[in-house]
């Protein structure tokens, strides 16, 4: 035997000895690393293949909206909600348009308020389009990736016929949706509602994404390997996911029947047909199929919507200078990601004295470092893609 | 009215819970309910509301100030003071309600929320590090999003924004008045373009 055997043995038995002391390690997870969507990380200390205490570092990506809101006027700050969770842009204008409006008592026309709920909704099965295909992705399914992103092209086609954008429409006006064309001061005056065919097509699109749903669903549900790594894992109960403030998908998967759409009346929703899809434990599973059946029951409402959308005006009478009544008021809407609201104080200027930002997936990640503990390491990156977060929507 | 904001429910909804942990004063405007309380019972009056108001939505602040280095200054008569707010809410009815509190600007601090919601830890290290406020009582009160070593409290109203005092930002071209718009009420025209 030569030395180096020798030597490869004893460093065999150094490391053998070595696990079974089993010392704390630190773990770095990220910033840049395609699982965490965005610039997040994470320092874990791990005990052989079980994590002890996680420590989420968030930041990278705050770019300080709640002070820039003090220095924009009200219709500048639209462009800036776009930006919080750019995955549904849309969806992010719109509790913040309610808020001003219902500061300053402006009646907002019917069809503006339907076309504003089909958008909101098209913003909802986009973003859960995301997050179907690219969480088996994480856990290595690569096909229903290219099923999804497919019909979700073809939603997001659809959106920027409307708005001019795919994902930073800035479509909402205070009082309505932009009822002008925009280029220019000549075309100011040629008034610009739905593209032609935009209904039809969007009752196909909705027809396109329910089946790729049945389609995804075999391919994901039915793969043994997905459903083995999910079911009872990051199990969150109800109790803590109200606590730490965990909203949208990610609760009504824990069992908790809450859905802002039912209970406050931001947009028509109560004119339309739709359930609330629940979960039973908790779990990664249940997480990824609750969002399943969100996406039919959104087709469905947008259905229902493009059949009865009303005629009429776009936008309410506004003063040309937006100035907004001393007081404050808070408005919360259903967003894809969860419970998105804004508290907006006025003192009756052109801009919000303060404006807080709450935004779902700041609340959905701050449960990590109790989910994480005393899980194993590699259900780490099943856990955090569950729960379905963008950064921008967690540092705002 | 937009959303019809049911301001007797909100109404109702402020009254009841005002009721219920004996609070200073409520209001209903705009569809928003909400209590003031005394900071010293601020820890209580949350452990109250837990039992019928289970979910923890946020907790930040509002620095009232009558000098501000940024946007408009309060109209007169503002007491200064730094508001602390959490919103709690009900997840059958969908009932929600703002608890606020007020702390002087010379201690500013109050007894952390940490043990009553776990999901406070976040939203008050964020508004520690914002305003300045110190949360006793909370585990491990560090920098949340800004740099280790970052000197002030960015959304206190002192705080400047460095980049518009360095250069004035080209949108405050849109926030003058239009040439002779002296109270013009936009007819028929569409809002100027933001």
């Amino acid at each position: 035997m030569t030395d180096r055997h020798l030597l490869a043995m004893h460093h065999a038995e150094v490391s053998v000895s070595v696990e079974l002391e089993t010392p704390d390690v630190t773990l770095n997870l990220g910033p840049q690393h395609p699982s965490t969507h965005g610039v997040l990380r994470l320092i874990a200390k791990v005990d052989g293949e079980v994590i002890t205490e996680v420590d989420p570092v968030i930041g990278y990506m705050h770019r300080g909206y709640e002070k820039l809101a003090e220095v924009r006027t009200y219709p500048q700050i639209t462009a800036l909600v776009n930006r919080i969770d750019w995955v549904s842009g849309f969806a992010n204008e719109i509790p913040f348009m309610v808020a001003i409006e219902r500061l300053m008592g402006l009646e907002v026309p019917e069809r503006a308020r339907y076309i504003r709920l089909v958008l909101t909704e098209m913003a909802r099965i986009s973003s859960h389009l995301v997050f179907l295909s690219s969480y088996p992705l994480e856990l290595g399914a690569a096909t229903p990736l290219m099923h999804a992103l497919r019909e979700r092209e073809r939603v997001l086609d659809l959106i920027e016929g409307v708005t001019g954008g795919r994902f930073h429409p800035n479509f909402n006006r205070i009082g309505g949706v932009k009822p002008a064309a925009g280029a220019g001061s000549t075309q100011k005056k040629v008034i610009q509602d739905l593209p032609e065919g935009f209904l039809a097509q969007t009752r196909d699109a909705m027809t396109n994404v329910l089946s790729v749903c049945d389609d995804m669903e075999d391919l994901v549900v039915g793969n043994e390997i997905f459903v083995e790594r999910t079911k009872g894992v990051g199990l969150i109960p109800a109790d803590r996911a109200l606590e730490f403030g965990v909203s949208g998908p990610n609760l009504r998967a824990s069992g908790v029947g809450f859905d802002i759409r039912k209970t406050d009346d931001y947009l028509p929703y109560s004119r339309f047909e739709f359930d609330v899809p629940v979960g039973a434990n908790g779990d990664c599973f249940d997480r990824y199929m609750v969002r399943f059946e969100e996406i039919r029951q959104a087709a469905r409402i947008v259905i229902q919507a493009v059949d009865t959308m009303p005629s009429g005006e776009l936008q309410a009478k506004v003063p040309r200078v937006i100035k907004v009544p001393k007081g404050e008021v808070y408005v919360r809407a259903e967003n894809p990601k969860g419970e998105m609201g804004y508290h907006v104080v006025s003192e009756g200027g052109r801009g919000p004295y303060r404006l807080k930002i709450r935004s779902a997936s700041f609340s959905n990640i701050s449960i990590l470092p109790w989910l994480l503990e005393g899980q194993l390491v590699p259900d780490v990156i099943a856990i955090l893609g569950s729960l379905d977060f963008v950064l921008g929507d967690v540092d705002r | 009215m937009t959303a019809s904001p049911s301001e007797s429910g909100a109404a109702q909804v402020a009254e009841k819970y005002a009721a219920l942990v004996g609070a200073d004063s409520s209001s209903a405007e705009f569809g928003t309910a909400k209590i003031k309380v005394p900071a010293a019972r601020w820890v209580e009056v949350h452990r109250t509301l837990q039992a019928h108001l289970p979910f923890f939505s946020w907790l930040s602040a509002i620095d009232w100030a009558a000098e501000v280095a940024v946007g408009d200054p309060p109209e007169e008569g503002v007491i200064e003071r730094y508001e602390v707010l959490s919103r709690l809410s009900d997840v059958t009815t969908g009932a929600g309600l703002i608890v606020s509190t007020d702390i002087s600007k010379d201690t500013p601090r109050i007894a952390s929320l940490t043990g009553v919601f776990g999901g406070a830890d976040w939203h008050e290290r964020e508004a520690a590090e914002m305003f300045g406020i110190a949360f006793e009582g909370h585990p491990h009160l560090t920098k949340l999003y800004l740099p280790d070593g970052f000197v002030g409290y960015p959304l206190r109203k002192t705080f400047p924004l460095l980049s518009r005092e360095v250069k004035p930002w080209p949108g405050t071209v849109d926030v003058e008045d239009m040439p002779s718009s002296e109270n013009a009420e936009a007819g028929d025209e569409p809002e100027a373009e933001a």
